[in-house]
């Protein structure tokens, strides 16, 4: 038998809730460090890949999802202050509600899709 | 797990933020003070950030937050005030006064509120996402 949660949604999903919880890292340590000189901002980067991969195959294909991995990337391009820091206070609050909502969304999701899986085991009778 | 991990780093920056706040404190109420156990006048204290690294996840580098590298002295020279009557003045009338520059110990002040503040709300979005994952697989 086919494991129940090996199909494309969960799989979906909990890439999106790794990245998620992945990105809250590099949130929290960009935003600790905004008063550290020299620091650099680092972000990730998983959605582009995705969609690349989505892209390239016509059908949606579990192997190809469970290649892609989020990916820290560290922004060495740009300056806010003199003392070489980059880290912009209003574009990482930003990118955390984003990040939180998205997280979120990813939960409500999941609890859907098992929530579909339930209803069959109990044979629709709730 | 990740949302632990992140609330320990805005952690470190709550204690480092509060750290530099209690410095800011200590320069202002000591900006008068001529007389210390170093001899001299009082020297303004700066606190030294440094980003705490930390190679983990597939051998990318994660950032686990910041640390108070050291606690050094402001390289400025004390300010010679010309006040012949102190007790602490030099043969010619000067008397050396803390190099504390009070505009820009409150610049200082407000800039470490707003990081202290920054920190507190991903404390708390993180929170918030691990309440909310404990709600996956419910009802």
């Amino acid at each position: 038998m086919q494991n129940m949660f090996r199909d494309v949604t969960s799989q979906l999903l909990t890439k999106a809730l790794d990245t998620a919880s992945m990105r809250q890292r590099v949130i929290s340590n960009n935003l600790a460090n905004i008063n550290t000189p020299g620091f650099k901002r680092s972000y990730v980067t998983f959605e582009e890949e995705l969609r690349k991969t989505l892209e390239t195959n016509n059908r949606v294909n579990l192997n190809s999802i469970q290649k892609i991995e989020p990916q820290i990337n560290k922004d060495n391009s740009t300056s806010m202050r003199l003392d070489g820091n980059n880290v912009d206070m209003d574009q990482e609050m930003v990118d955390l509600a984003m990040n939180s909502i998205n997280y979120n969304t990813a939960v409500q999701q999941l609890n859907k899709k098992l929530g579909m899986l339930r209803y069959v085991i109990s044979e629709g009778r709730r | 797990m990740k949302l632990f991990q992140s609330m320990a780093i805005s952690a470190s920056s709550l204690t480092a933020e509060r750290l530099r706040m209690d410095l800011i404190s200590s320069n202002i109420a000591n900006i008068n003070t001529t007389r210390t156990e170093d001899g001299g006048p009082y020297k303004k204290k700066v606190a030294i950030f440094q980003e705490q690294l930390e190679r983990k996840i597939n051998g990318q580098n994660v950032g686990s937050g910041v640390k108070v590298a050291a606690v050094e002295e402001a390289k400025t020279p004390p300010k010679m005030i010309y006040d012949p009557g102190h007790p602490d003045a030099n043969k010619d009338g000067y008397v050396a006064m803390p190099n504390i520059n009070i505009v820009n110990e409150m610049v200082d002040l407000i800039s470490t509120t707003r990081a202290y503040e920054a920190n507190v709300t991903v404390l708390n979005a993180s929170k918030t996402m691990a309440i909310k994952a404990l709600t996956i697989g419910r009802g």
